[in-house]
């Protein structure tokens, strides 16, 4: 090892305030800003997850003027064809249809306008957060009859319970009348306000009896089996399809949501900017500390002939050391944290829970995210940001002539 | 010479206004007399296909009426009464009255291409619309209505052509306040039925790009009109007991 | 004695230029951080509060009992006349408006929604809570024959209407008909409270009543002069009137009382870290600077300075940087938080993504005479602690070794 480098590890070692301060400021920093990226994104990923889960899916698949037209005429037609003919893909998770209709629900006391869909309650376990949204009584399942899940806000505005019957009428895809009995199996409470007050579910087998919509569906809806490719994925089914369907991924039917989590991303990192200014700080603060005590030391190491590279060299081999110390230990306990609270979510307390709600937080569990390249990217800022809080004191000190640092009190 | 062709305009312009709304009183009248009995058949197309209904309707002027569906099996007895501006309907299979919300009434009436509240609020031509003598020919008088001001529709403007022999309606042009063209209601075939002419074929054919390939076609088999109808048919009740 | 203390402190710093200026630089940012972090969510919240407030709720609204569980048309305030003498005459009510509340259906000849119905009185409205400045398109008018109609701006677009057109509003009445009345839209708001943007109607009270065939109105809803005593105005509420309930804004709107909570939470848990940290930084200095004079303080020790005076000289010197910070960090703050309370924070690029939150698309920052105060202990806190264990290095020295060395 050449003398310098060796000296730049006495100095480590030696001046113990330093060390102790950059090393531990440095890591408790990555640790901090590791942790927050992590808690950030999950939230994110949890809150763009229910709403995509709530109900939407990640994919759907409808006739191209469904969406701007909602009605009989805009289809997909062979929909039980389609589904079987796509199903195959190893990258499709699973694939469910549903059939969407508005219909007048009613009581003897009661009546309202809602939307009631078809689903199929198995597929639609993976699809949606329906069933584990379930509030009172008991979730759809395949082979029910007349039997409705119903929207906690709807139930509420048409006074009925788990077990209580009423009416609903519609047309059916023919456009001839469709009115029968159901007796309310569960209530659902997805948080979604609107959701809940207008939106009730029955069996699609059961609907295409009624509704006369065999082998039709209004929403193929796709749980990709790795969801962060529902974009691809959505590409790639693209023209698998008949020329009058039409393929989305969530982020262009849910882009404003996408884009409100990006700006409460811009908040978080604001903040946490805030942070490291004091730390970039203190850090600055020790090492022009620690490398002015030495002004003599250098002086005397100049006067003797070291280059001024040299002493460069050892100082800034002495940051790097523990830069790198630092950021390596703080990325590792950041690393730790948000890999134990992605297994262990974190749980808020109850009391929040009305507020994530309004945001399309289902449940007050809030698990981070783990990612070994965020992590590397997130220690990779810091490392840079300790590293830059060192260099004025050493461009500072080497700007001084041998003389002049010899005599530093 | 000026001063002739003034006065002789003053003295036409409400004379047209006053036959504009004479044509329509008659038309109203021709239409709907004291009361009416009639059976009736409708037809929806749509792009799958077409589907046929038959019914039986009773009314008395325009504030009451009440209609029950004999065809298709699956949907015979269901039954619907309005009264001024509120409807009801019973649906044996549930066995139940529901009134008609708010949140409903623009949606459309048993699958077709009528509304309820076109059933509803069918009535109130002469008491909406400003009326206006646009043309006239050999056969026919053209109106324009205009609703009014304060008038609960959201049409901007009716067209209607008035046959000259009957006194009937042969086509009403519905548009919406920026001038677009929603739906053509035609009424044809004219035959005398009872006591009266009587157009026997309606279709309603919308205009929009949404309802392309739809069609509502009526076909009035049998009527007679200004013959005492039972007031019992103008109560709730009759909603379950004239449902068989 | 002072005099001596804080000379020999300045001239102590004066010394060290570069890193007293470090020092001071640090808890200026960091101060101006939070301090523009503060005031601009405090910004928000408010704003979201005030949306709410400001639209809907006022600080107090009152309902016939039952009202809020089921809003049926049927549920009019009774009494509402002696409820509203009562309001006037009560000294903490600055001004109340009353409203009518439906469920309906708005349609134009394509398109039908469901719709908020509110009967509301746009001159009250303005004096009240300045309903009008939430209009983006045409006026806050009903016009002359009171046929006018102002729509949330999401239902304007899901109905693709603008101020011109004509609307059809439908609800059931009090003698449980369906009832129609045409209008013409003359004003498309924003308010951002989510639910009135997206199917919020106001008609005119009159002809809303008219319609409906009410006599009286569903809602009163108050602002008062001091909202910390509310409480007792809802007491007297209940027991003058037990046919009616009265909701505080935070009863009605839960959620974002909450909110407000988190953020206080929040920034109280920002302050600690950052000054926890800084407090480090200070120090750090203090320290190196004890350490560097250990022989100068000998000295004094050894001619009888009592150590409570060295002491009070190291801790005025840590005292003045903090002073200096503050100072510098308040003035640095307190500026950009008058620009953007001025001027406001713009993320109009960001609208749409806001308004899923409710937020607005420019957010005007707040300025409390709070945030200097508990900066100012913070920066006092931070220089204190830092002090600490430097003294205690310096009294366990023992002065003659320290000559000697």
């Amino acid at each position: 090892m050449r003398p310098y480098l060796r000296l730049g590890v006495r100095n480590i070692t030696q001046s113990k305030g330093r060390t102790a301060v950059t090393l531990l400021l440095s890591a408790f920093s990555t640790a901090v800003l590791i942790f927050s990226t992590a808690f950030m994104d999950g939230q994110h990923r949890v809150m763009l997850k229910n709403a995509v889960e709530t109900y939407p899916g990640y994919i759907q698949i409808t006739h191209e003027n469904f969406r701007d037209n909602p009605g009989y005429e805009n289809l997909i037609e062979n929909s039980d064809t389609l589904v079987q003919r796509l199903q195959n893909d190893p990258r499709i998770g699973s694939i469910s249809q549903r059939f969407e209709t508005y219909v007048l629900l009613s009581t003897k006391e009661h009546s309202v306008g809602a939307m009631i869909a078809g689903i199929q309650p198995q597929k639609e376990q993976t699809n949606s957060i329906l069933a584990k949204s379930l509030h009172r009584g008991k979730y759809l399942q395949k082979g029910d009859g007349n039997a409705i899940y119903l929207g906690s806000e709807l139930a509420k505005n048409l006074q009925v319970k788990v077990g209580d019957t009423l009416a609903y009428i519609g047309n059916g895809v023919d456009y001839s009348f469709c009115a029968d009995n159901v007796v309310v199996k569960g209530i659902f409470q997805t948080g979604l306000f609107q959701f809940d007050a207008s939106s009730a579910f029955v069996s699609k087998e059961y609907f295409d009896h009624m509704f006369v919509s065999d082998n039709l569906a209004t929403h193929i809806v796709i749980y990709p089996a790795d969801i962060d490719t529902a974009n691809e994925l959505a590409q790639k089914i693209k023209p698998q399809l008949p020329p009058a369907l039409h393929v989305q991924s969530w982020k262009e039917f849910m882009h404003t949501l996408v884009q409100a989590m990006e700006l409460d991303s811009i908040f978080g990192y604001i903040t946490l900017a805030i942070f490291f200014i004091v730390i970039f700080f203190v850090i600055l603060i020790y090492t022009l500390l620690n490398i002015f005590a030495r002004t003599r030391e250098i002086g005397v190491l100049r006067a003797i002939g070291t280059g001024k590279k040299q002493i460069m060299g050892m100082l800034l081999f002495e940051s790097t050391v523990l830069s790198f110390a630092g950021v390596l230990a703080g990325g590792a306990i950041g690393a730790a944290l948000a890999y134990y609270f992605n297994l262990n979510p974190i749980e808020l307390g109850a009391e929040f829970e009305k507020q994530f709600k309004q945001y399309g937080l289902v449940s007050s569990a809030l698990p981070t995210t783990f990612e070994p390249l965020t992590i590397l990217r997130d220690m990779g800022i810091m490392f840079v940001l300790c590293m830059a809080s060192t260099l004025y004191p050493i461009v500072k000190i080497n700007a001084m002539n041998p003389v002049e640092a010899m005599h530093h009190v | 010479m000026m001063t002739k062709v003034l006065a002789l305009l003053l003295l036409c312009s409400p004379l047209l206004a006053q036959s504009a709304q004479e044509i329509i009183q008659k038309v109203e009248d021709n239409l709907r007399g004291e009361s009416a009995q009639m059976e009736l058949s409708m037809i929806v197309h749509t792009s799958r296909g077409k589907r046929t209904m038959k019914m039986q309707s009773y009314s008395v002027g325009d504030e009451k009426s009440f209609i029950k569906i004999l065809y298709p099996l699956k949907d015979r007895g269901i039954t619907f009464l309005k009264i001024d501006d509120t409807m009801w309907q019973y649906v044996p299979r549930i066995e139940r009255i529901i009134k008609i919300p708010a949140s409903m009434m623009l949606q459309s009436w048993m699958g077709s291409d009528f509304s309820n509240d076109d059933l509803v609020k069918e009535s109130s031509i002469a008491e909406d619309y400003r009326q206006k003598l646009l043309a006239s020919d050999a056969e026919s008088y053209t109106l324009e209505l205009l609703p009014k001001e304060q008038a609960a529709v959201v049409w901007g403007r009716l067209q209607m052509r008035v046959s000259k022999k009957y006194f009937l309606p042969t086509e009403v042009k519905y548009y919406d306040e920026k001038g677009t063209l929603i739906r053509i209601l035609s009424y044809k075939e004219v035959k005398k039925l009872g006591d009266r002419f009587y157009p026997t074929y309606w279709v309603m054919l919308p205009q929009t790009e949404e309802k392309k390939g739809r069609k509502t076609e009526v076909i009035v088999k049998d009527a007679t009109f200004n013959e005492a109808i039972d007031p019992a048919y103008f109560t709730k009740r009759a909603l379950k007991r004239f449902s068989r | 004695m002072f005099k001596l203390i804080f000379k020999s402190a300045l001239a102590s710093l004066l010394r060290r230029k570069l890193r007293t200026a470090l020092v001071i630089t640090m808890i200026a940012m960091s101060l101006w951080g939070l301090l523009l972090m503060q005031g601009i969510y405090d910004g928000m919240v408010q704003q979201m509060i005030g949306n709410a407030v400001r639209s809907d709720s006022s600080q107090l609204s009152i309902f016939a009992k039952g009202f809020r569980a089921q809003p049926d048309v049927k549920l009019q305030l009774q009494k509402q006349q002696e409820i509203k003498n009562f309001l006037a005459h009560h000294p903490n009510v600055k001004s109340h408006i009353s409203r009518i509340l439906s469920r309906g259906l708005i349609a134009t000849a394509r398109y039908n929604r469901n719709a908020l119905i509110y009967g509301i009185d746009p001159g009250a409205e303005i004096t009240h809570a300045s309903l009008n400045r939430y209009v983006v398109e045409g006026a806050f008018d009903f016009g002359d024959k009171r046929r006018g109609a102002l729509l949330g701006y999401k239902l304007a677009k899901k109905l693709k209407i603008s101020p011109g057109d004509k609307v059809v509003l439908s609800a059931q009445s009090m003698d449980q008909q369906i009832a129609s009345v045409a209008l013409r839209v003359k004003g498309v708001l924003r308010t951002n409270n989510l639910s009135i943007d997206e199917s919020g109607v106001f008609m005119h009270k009159q002809r809303a009543k008219a319609m409906l065939g009410l006599e009286n109105a569903h809602q009163i809803a108050v602002m008062v002069h001091d909202y910390s005593r509310v409480a007792t105005l809802q007491t007297q509420l209940r027991t003058k009137f037990p046919g009616v309930k009265s909701y505080t804004w935070e009863q009605l709107y839960p959620a974002l009382q909450q909110s407000r909570e988190l953020m206080e939470l929040f920034n109280s848990i920002s302050y600690a870290i950052v000054f926890c940290t800084a407090a480090i930084g200070i120090f750090g200095v203090v320290l190196v600077s004890v350490l560097e004079r250990l022989r100068e303080f000998g000295v004094l020790r050894a001619i009888g300075t009592r150590f409570g005076v060295i002491a009070a000289m190291i801790f005025a010197e840590s005292f003045l940087i903090g002073v200096a910070g503050f100072a510098a960090g308040s003035l640095l703050g307190g500026a950009t938080l008058e620009y953007f309370a001025a001027f406001g924070l713009d993320l109009r690029s960001f609208s749409d993504a806001l308004g899923e939150f409710g937020i607005d698309a420019v957010t005007y920052a707040m300025i409390k005479p709070e945030y200097f105060t508990t900066s100012f202990v913070a920066v006092f806190a931070a220089t204190f602690l830092s002090v600490l264990i430097p003294l205690r290095i310096l009294r366990k020295s023992k002065p003659v070794e320290v000559i000697n060395e």
